[in-house]
């Protein structure tokens, strides 16, 4: 299952965060801070998707400037959850209609619902594109 | 949903636009303060409460703490506007966690909104849950989920939604999911037409079932059917076709539930999978348009092979299979490198043929030099499960070669798997060593203890590599500069076997001496302490440096530290003595071979990585590795075939329904001929039915807190064995006069000098004895031994298949006992192993107590009135005749046992599944009456209980009839679970004991046991 996801700038600021495990505040930091010192000094072209981590495994692919990393049991499909995250990110791309950093700034509170709709609970709940973007387009026209 | 807030959008900018961190905190607090305010002036209304609470939530993302909000939060979750609603939840979630105090505030709101009419208001709450719940959520919620999840009406989403929350809160508190009652119910709704909701199932059952696979089984033929459908009838919605492929994570959560489960035993089921996993591969040929298609195709392939390798390593699928990984292992993509080369320690883990593996040998250990550390640790996992016999040199030296360069945080684990294949596939000794002593001296600090206790075990045991062994570190103690542990392994070994090499060149004892002693500037103090013992070995065996050697001692007299000085102190004493002193010479022996034991070194590789939320399905090694880890995962699993389906079926009516509801399809049966022997064995039965299931999950319900790894009540394995030896918390004397066990089980005593006659003598019989003996059966604490000189009192401690028991010995007399010597002599070195904790004082003064540490393990079976191990202490006062004592020891079959509760349902129904004789015990005898001529209930109830056999209360009616259970717990035959009761008759002044346990020879012995005290003919204490 996923202890955590995290969606991180290239200079470590986090742009979304959702902990499926209870750590607290402190440990949160400390965790926001490793991830990103972690990911960010990898290759994109010579070195895998997967690293190690703790006991662990981080997943994570990098759009733009965005790194997308979910942090799994050492034992789950690498695969399954890499195109997880490129499914969530086909969702807020077709949802903010070319989705960019400031879209994660400013419609946090939307990201976090559409984050919803996708993962629950560590584990992945929804996995055609079609179905959560007519489900938050339902969401969107409610008051 | 919430559309935008224009304050919110403007308070974002603000933030945005602050140069500097002091002006964003300035901003910050400007705005809490506003927000402060305007919660506490009130009169809100709710699009106000909404945007301030989001103003807050952001300030909270941004990393400021944030005291406002919580109780807005809690109002606004109540709104009827779904915008209102979805940010105060989204603060609940945030602001909270899952032991927060206002978690108490919001269940009810929880509650509410889940069984609330609208759908959107069902899935708030669910998100929420699904967030937050913890164990109190899960007490008062899980029902409600669990309704949300099954009922007709509910939405998919609510369905979806609901399945995981069940799931998150199970895994938060499973005890309050009843999930064998609600298996067969969720078990079905993998039928759902929607794919969503099936893989959301299909996510709680893999989850679930590795708690019980058999309330689930009905799972496995649906996972293979909807495969089937999916792979060959394009049986799926277009929706959900991801880049060409279909449903794709669907796929491998079905692949994957497949493999928690045992392969199936019907050939039709085999075929059907391996068609299917056939076929999977061979779509996976086509080439992909682009990165997408590629990872999802691959996702599933990968998935499908791990399938294949735990149905079958050898079959053809596997075959074909492995030539593709093959391939993978040389991809250009880092990914497709890093998952083959993954798969491929999966086959090599479980295939009882490495061809197919060692085949790429070359292609595996270019992995080590990969630019990615993932897929060097990939490659140096896939190294370490190939390695056999015939490659091990190969493998082991370019592990060594790669460890100078490897990165740091991956060096301890390389240490520990090159110390494990070193050991496991040497050929020669010689290599070994050498081997060993390279990485000591290669890897430094990353050399963890056990490594070097490891070799100083297996040189200690092995003659043949002696000599050798103190020729080579002699070698590496010659270089400029040493790593302190190869000083620690050099004075260890030249301590014990320097006179072996002393007659060659170049390594006279004086040289020895300076090799060492050259380097004791650089060492930490337990080093120093080592060194001391090895100087007084020497002072034994090379007295020609004597005089150097007493210098020294009489050096470290001064020092501060306390356990340097002690021993410093007593080395002197010893080593001043005059010549032909028997004493040294007996206390400096050669070090007597250590019992074997597991080497420690794998236990704690395989303690990493142990903590993920799902059981893996396998692990890095070895075949044997997994084949046990396999026995231990399906051990509860067996599917019905003959007699064994009407017990099931009448044991769980539930179980029986989901059968008749699937009449036709080939279920998986039990699991392989060959482990369900390995069960039988262990379970030291010969009888086969799920007997031995329902005991070995009787034996499982105490397994919290009961292994050695949560509660080390003694040390285990042999590094614990040299730490205790090697360590300065007590002064050592290095001959052990405690027996200990080679592999022969030949006992070895060192003794002070000739035979000494305690060694024969038969036991000591006196009136009290028998008495005191059967008394501390069923007491932890009391008289051994007691006469008019001596007292010997005993207090044990059990947990599990250890044990601890500290015996005291009083000098009652006012003239010390000198040459005070004890000994055990253990009878049944094979079934419990009995050593003292370290050497026996040799001396108790006058009116002095003194106490002696010994350390048990039970590791099979063992009793019957002779098979006990035996006391032998004989001690010398003034001028008397020497005395003797030889008693045995109070340790009993029944001390292993643990208590164990169990309500009346379950235990009749186990008490009906072992059935009677052989398996059950049973002793009519006569009992003693309380004056009163009432049974003795206390006294009876005393007695059970301190076999340490759970009395349980409510079972039977008659109150003076006991019905107990328990659970014994031995090292190497495992766990077997004892019902038993107590009938007493008052009038005919008898009782019947009856005892059942699924191995008869345990029935028999714990009858024997706990009858004893109770019975009026044998009972010593009545």
């Amino acid at each position: 299952m996923i202890k955590f996801i995290l969606v991180q700038n290239r200079q470590g600021k986090t742009r979304l965060s959702k902990w499926y495990h209870p750590y607290d505040d402190d440990e949160k930091v400390r965790l926001r801070g490793e991830v990103h010192r972690l990911i960010a000094p990898r290759d994109q072209k010579y070195q895998s998707n997967f690293v190690e981590f703790r006991n662990d495994k981080i997943v994570y692919r990098r759009y733009a400037g965005l790194f997308f990393c979910v942090c799994v049991d050492s034992n789950d499909n690498e695969l399954a959850y890499l195109e997880a995250i490129h499914l969530f990110v086909e969702v807020l791309d077709a949802f903010f209609q070319n989705v960019c950093e400031l879209d994660l700034v400013f419609s946090f509170y939307k990201v976090y619902a559409i984050l919803d709709e996708v993962f629950l609970a560590g584990e992945i709940e929804e996995t055609s594109k079609q179905v959560v973007l007519d489900r938050l387009d339902y969401l969107e026209k409610l008051e | 949903m919430a559309t935008s807030m224009r304050g919110l959008t403007q308070y974002i900018s603000d933030l945005r636009a602050c140069r500097v961190r002091e002006l964003e905190e300035k901003r910050v607090n400007r705005e809490m303060a506003h927000i402060r305010q305007k919660f506490k002036d009130g009169q809100l209304d709710g699009y106000q409460k909404k945007k301030y609470l989001a103003k807050v939530v952001f300030t909270y993302i941004l990393g400021y703490k944030v005291d406002v909000g919580h109780m807005e939060a809690v109002n606004l979750i109540s709104s009827s506007k779904y915008s209102e609603k979805q940010i105060g939840y989204l603060a609940l979630t945030l602001l909270m966690h899952e032991n927060s105090d206002l978690v108490r505030l919001v269940i009810n709101s929880f509650r509410k909104d889940l069984e609330d009419h609208n759908e959107i208001n069902n899935c708030l709450a669910l998100h929420a849950i699904a967030t937050l719940g913890g164990k109190e959520m899960a007490e008062s919620l899980a029902e409600a989920v669990y309704r949300a999840m099954i009922s007709a009406t509910s939405t998919t989403f609510v369905k979806k939604k609901a399945a995981l929350t069940l799931l998150r809160l199970y895994r938060k508190h499973p005890t309050v999911i009843p999930i064998s009652e609600w298996a067969e119910r969720i078990v079905r709704m993998m039928d759902d037409h929607d794919p969503g909701v099936v893989m959301t199932v299909v996510t709680v059952i893999t989850t679930m079932a590795q708690a019980d696979l058999e309330a689930f089984s009905g799972c496995y033929q649906k996972a293979v059917n909807r495969l089937d459908k999916i792979v060959f009838d394009g049986d799926y919605p277009p929706e959900y076709v991801y880049y060409k492929v279909p449903n794709p994570w669907l796929q491998i959560k079905l692949l994957r539930l497949l493999q928690y489960y045992p392969p199936p035993d019907n050939p039709e089921v085999i075929d059907m999978i391996n068609g299917i996993l056939q076929a999977i591969i061979d779509s996976s040929q086509e080439t992909p348009r682009n990165v997408q298609h590629n990872n999802a195709q691959n996702s599933v392939l990968f998935e499908a092979i791990n399938l294949a390798i735990h149905i079958d390593p050898e079959s053809t699928v596997v075959q074909n299979a492995s030539i593709l990984l093959g391939r993978f292992i040389m991809a250009k993509e880092t990914n497709v490198r890093y998952l083959g080369l993954d798969a491929m320690a999966h086959l090599a883990a479980t295939s009882s043929s490495l061809q197919a593996v060692k085949k790429h040998q070359n292609v595996i250990i270019q992995g080590l030099k990969d630019r990615d550390i993932s897929v060097r640790r990939r490659a140096l996992d896939l190294l370490y499960s190939m390695c056999d016999t015939s490659n091990s040199k190969v493998i082991v030296g370019e592990l060594v070669r790669y460890l100078q360069v490897a990165d740091y945080n991956l060096r301890e684990e390389m240490v520990l798997k090159i110390a494990i294949l070193t050991e496991r596939f040497a050929t020669e000794y010689e290599w070994y060593v050498d081997t060993i002593l390279q990485l000591i001296s290669a890897a430094g600090d990353h050399v963890g203890a056990e490594v070097w206790y490891r070799v100083v075990q297996l040189v200690t045991n092995n003659e043949d590599v002696q000599l050798y062994a103190a020729a080579a570190v002699y070698r590496h103690l010659q270089a400029t500069t040493c790593h302190e542990n190869m000083i620690r392994v050099g004075g260890y070994i030249l301590g014990e076997f320097g006179h072996l090499i002393a007659n060659e060149e170049g390594c006279s004892p004086i040289e020895q001496f300076q090799a060492l002693h050259s380097k004791v500037n650089l060492c930490t103090a337990p080093t120093r302490a080592l060194l001391l013992t090895t100087y007084i070995k020497w002072v034994n065996l090379f007295p020609e440096i004597k005089e150097h050697l007493i210098n020294i001692f009489e050096r470290y007299t001064h020092v501060l530290d306390a356990e340097l000085q002690q021993r410093a102190c007593e080395y002197l004493a010893l080593s001043r003595r005059e010549d032909g002193d028997e004493l040294l010479a007996t206390m400096c022996d050669e070090m007597p071979v250590f019992p074997e034991r597991e080497s420690a070194l794998v236990s704690r590789l395989h303690s990493k990585g142990e903590k993920s939320q799902d059981k893996r399905t396998w692990v890095i090694g070895h075949k044997d590795d997994n084949k046990g880890r396999e026995v231990e995962r399906f051990k509860n699993f067996r599917k019905g075939t003959g007699d064994s389906a009407t017990i099931m079926a009448s044991a769980s009516s539930a179980i029986a329904a989901s059968r008749e509801a699937v009449p036709t399809p080939p279920e998986p049966s039990v699991p392989q001929r060959s482990m369900s022997q390995n069960v039988d064995t262990m379970m030291g039965t010969t009888t086969t039915g799920p007997a031995e299931d329902i005991m070995s999950s009787l034996a499982e319900l105490d397994l919290s807190g009961s292994t050695v790894q949560d509660e080390p009540l003694l040390p285990n394995g042999p590094s614990a064995d040299l730490a205790q030896l090697q360590t300065p918390a007590a002064p050592i004397l290095m001959s052990n006069p405690a027996p200990h066990i080679n592999g022969n089980g030949l006992v070895h005593t060192a003794t002070l000098g000739g035979v000494n006659p305690t060694l024969v003598a038969p036991l000591t019989v006196g009136e009290n004895i028998e008495k005191w003996h059967e008394r501390l059966s069923y007491y932890n604490e009391g008289v051994l031994y007691e006469n008019a000189q001596i007292q010997i009192g005993v207090k044990a401690e059990y947990h599990g298949h250890l044990g601890r028991l500290a015996l005291f010995f009083g000098n009652k007399v006012d003239t010390p006992f000198n040459s005070f010597f004890a000994s055990i002599d253990n009878p049944i070195s094979s079934a419990l192993s009995v050593a003292f904790h370290d050497a026996p004082v040799h001396e108790i003064a006058g009116k002095a107590q003194i106490q002696e540490m010994i350390h048990i393990e039970c590791k099979d079976y063992f009793g019957g009135e002779m098979s006990t191990p035996v006391l032998r202490l004989s001690w010398l006062v003034g001028d008397e005749e020497p005395k003797m004592l030889v008693l045995k020891l109070p340790v009993f079959l029944t001390k292993f046992v643990e208590s164990v509760e169990l309500e009346s349902g379950p235990f009749f129904e186990r008490w009906k599944i072992i059935g009677g004789p052989p398996r059950e015990a049973q002793l009519i005898f006569p009992i003693k009456l309380l004056s009163t001529g009432a049974v003795d209930i206390s006294r009876n109830n005393r007695i059970v209980a301190g076999n340490r056999l759970s009395v349980l209360p409510n079972i039977d009616p008659k109150p003076e009839n006991i019905v107990f259970a328990g659970v014994l717990h031995m090292s190497s035959t495992g766990k077997v679970g004892i019902l038993g009761r107590v009938e007493p008759n008052r009038e005919a002044k008898l009782c019947r004991l009856t005892v059942r346990s699924t191995n008869e020879d345990v029935s028999a012995e714990i009858l024997r046991l706990t009858s004893k005290p109770l019975n009026l003919d044998s009972a010593a204490s009545l």
